[in-house]
């Protein structure tokens, strides 16, 4: 396993590198940069016009005078060295104003993913064992709105009528972490996480189903029950571990869905995450913020999928962890 | 991507065994036309938007600004007195366009660099198949959201990024099919008869990857119009004045819009849902279809 673990990582380094140099390819044929992105600012704001050498200046100040190369290869080197560098709107290290705002989108990313994974699991064994009952039409009607349905609107439409109407949820926003009132930031926490989770939640429900359908046809389930096992353990320990293994391959594949989805859930309940930052950065044209950003959410990506290939060999011991010509998709 | 049953009632014991299927591919097959036929009314309606709506979705009336739905204004008006219902309609124009020409262009850069791969096969397969994992491992929407904002965010730039970005579903379609028919005793025939690798690839190879490129363009169609209402709705997509059904959303985001003026963004979603809803019942149809032993 641990030559296994050591081949993944290594062949995941070609891959960022790439994506690291398409980023930085279109950050520089983009048009406008950093500098221009700050004077326009000011013109806006104050309404001075600004002239080439004031442009010329700042761009000298913040180094993008130099060829575009040249300043990859500093980055990646600086990066090489856990140096993620410097923020060409603030001067402030990237690593500090990234890592100032991740935490409460972790926060409502992992309670998304818990929440998803504990509905989305529990909602389709009901629906596999109460097939065509009034309940698994009910999910599977649920399912397939909330796959069709943008999250973000779900999440509107929740503020509105939990929230305005009810009374039930605030309007948004984060109990600070210096509070400690657990209630209240969990009250705040559970709406926008259950709604960044709704994706999630249909497709493991719909796995979850038709993956439990399928184990409970099986041979050795069948056995399990003419021995006279409680039903229980037949569909708990029998079924359940054998119907997991396409689960967890879903929910690491879909992890994407949560990183993109939380920019989006953040904006509708104000969370003060990385959501409105990058966007900002990406208008500023902050290349250090962005290079870091789309870097660290597709290591996040690469991870999952190694992570699903050894909770797969961990949930069936006839997995063998080969290293594979290519992961399976 | 398998999506249950419609409801439908198990069959009296006696005819189960043989009924069963066919009862229930039937009946999804049934949802699947009442999808086809309620999309095709949305799309009529939002071709037809200047004869359906009353109104200039860009007359902007000062005077008539967060008025309720009426006779007149069907939908009511939005903060600059501008019509909903013409909005929503011509939204529609906008937002379906840009599955439309997304999924356009996903679909013809994945199936010629699916054919160049499977065709081709060796170092070019390989070069070809590293480079569609560098794409499938981008965060979808983080990518999306940084090149259409860096690109400057406008319908074209929507367009392209989503094409350029979810090809891949379709190229590792084509490629798999063709490097798995590559080899089979039709293809060697035409081969050996002196076939133009043109005529094997056109008439021989690809029509077999047909059914499947289908199904998977009509899912990432749907998938497509989503990501749009995403970036709009954060205001990095179709930028207003061109309404669509994304930014018409931005609304919302006004806490006095979002608690009073409900006219306002209900309309929008409600059409993403219905239309996304459409193409997502009409792809499992599809892919119920191509294939008989599909599992439910």
């Amino acid at each position: 396993m641990g030559t296994y673990l050591v081949r993944r990582v290594v062949s995941m380094i070609p891959t960022l590198l790439g994506i690291t140099i398409i980023v930085f390819v279109f950050i520089e044929l983009a048009p406008g940069d950093a500098a221009m992105a700050i004077l326009a600012g000011r013109v806006e704001e104050e309404e001075i016009a600004f002239t080439e050498e004031e442009l010329a200046k700042i761009r000298r100040e913040m180094g993008l005078d130099r060829p575009a190369p040249i300043r990859y290869l500093e980055w990646l080197g600086n990066l090489v060295r856990a140096d993620l560098g410097v923020s060409l709107s603030t001067r402030r290290p990237v690593a500090e104003l990234v890592s100032f705002r991740l935490g409460p989108t972790l926060e409502l990313m992992g309670a998304a993913f818990l929440m998803s994974s504990v509905l989305g699991l529990s909602l389709g064994v009901v629906s596999a064992l109460k097939r065509y009952s009034p309940i698994d039409h009910a999910l599977t009607v649920a399912g397939m709105m909330g796959i069709s349905t943008p999250t973000f609107y779900v999440g509107l439409l929740a503020l509105f009528l939990l929230s305005v109407q009810l009374d039930l949820f605030p309007l948004g926003g984060r109990v600070s972490p210096g509070a400690t009132d657990t209630a209240a930031r969990l009250h705040h926490l559970v709406l926008p996480a259950f709604i960044l989770g709704l994706d999630l939640t249909a497709a493991l429900m719909r796995y979850t189903r038709s993956s439990v359908l399928e184990v409970l046809r099986r041979d050795f389930v069948t056995t399990a029950r003419s021995k006279g096992l409680p039903a229980w353990r037949v569909i708990l320990v029998h079924a359940f571990r054998n119907a997991l293994i396409p689960i967890i391959v879903v929910l690491g594949l879909r992890l994407p869905i949560l990183i993109g989805g939380s920019v989006v859930i953040e904006t509708v309940f104000n969370w003060p995450g990385m959501g409105a930052f990058y966007i900002g950065s990406v208008r500023g044209r902050d290349y250090p913020i962005i290079m870091a950003v789309t870097l660290f959410s597709a290591l996040a990506v690469l991870a999952a999928s190694v992570l699903v290939d050894l909770l797969t060999a961990l949930a069936d011991p006839r997995v063998r962890l080969h290293s594979r010509g290519e992961a399976g998709r | 991507m398998s999506v249950a049953a419609a409801p439908v009632r198990e069959p009296a014991a006696g005819e189960r065994r043989q009924g069963r299927g066919v009862l229930r591919r039937l009946a999804r097959h049934r949802l699947g036309a009442v999808a086809f036929a309620v999309f095709v009314m949305l799309v009529l309606a939002v071709i037809a938007a200047p004869v359906v709506a009353r109104h200039d979705p860009n007359d902007v009336v000062l005077k008539q600004r967060n008025q309720p739905p009426s006779a007149t204004h069907w939908l009511g008006t939005d903060h600059l007195g501008r019509d909903v219902f013409a909005r929503v309609l011509y939204g529609g124009r906008v937002s379906l366009s840009v599955g439309l020409a997304g999924i356009t262009i996903a679909v013809s850069i994945g199936v010629v660099v699916g054919t160049i791969s499977g065709f081709v096969g060796g170092k070019v397969d390989a070069a070809l198949l590293k480079f569609s994992e560098i794409v499938i491992s981008f965060p979808g929407f983080i990518i999306i959201l940084t090149l259409v904002s860096l690109l400057g965010p406008n319908l074209f730039t929507v367009m392209a990024v989503l094409g350029f970005i979810q090809w891949t579903d379709i190229y590792r379609i084509v490629r798999n099919q063709l490097l798995a028919l590559r080899e089979q005793e039709f293809v060697l025939a035409a081969r050996s008869l002196g076939a133009h690798w043109a005529a094997l690839a056109f008439r021989h190879l690809l029509p077999n990857a047909l059914a499947p490129v289908i199904v998977s363009a009509t899912l990432g169609t749907a998938g497509m119009i989503l990501t749009e209402a995403g970036l709009s709705f954060l205001g990095v997509g179709v930028q207003v004045p061109t309404p669509s059904w994304g930014n018409m959303l931005t609304a919302a985001q006004n806490l006095t819009a979002l608690v009073n003026y409900w006219w306002q963004w209900v309309p929008p979603g409600v059409a993403i849902t219905v239309a996304v809803l459409c193409i997502n019942f009409i792809g499992d149809a599809l892919r119920d279809a191509q294939d008989p032993r599909q599992k439910i």
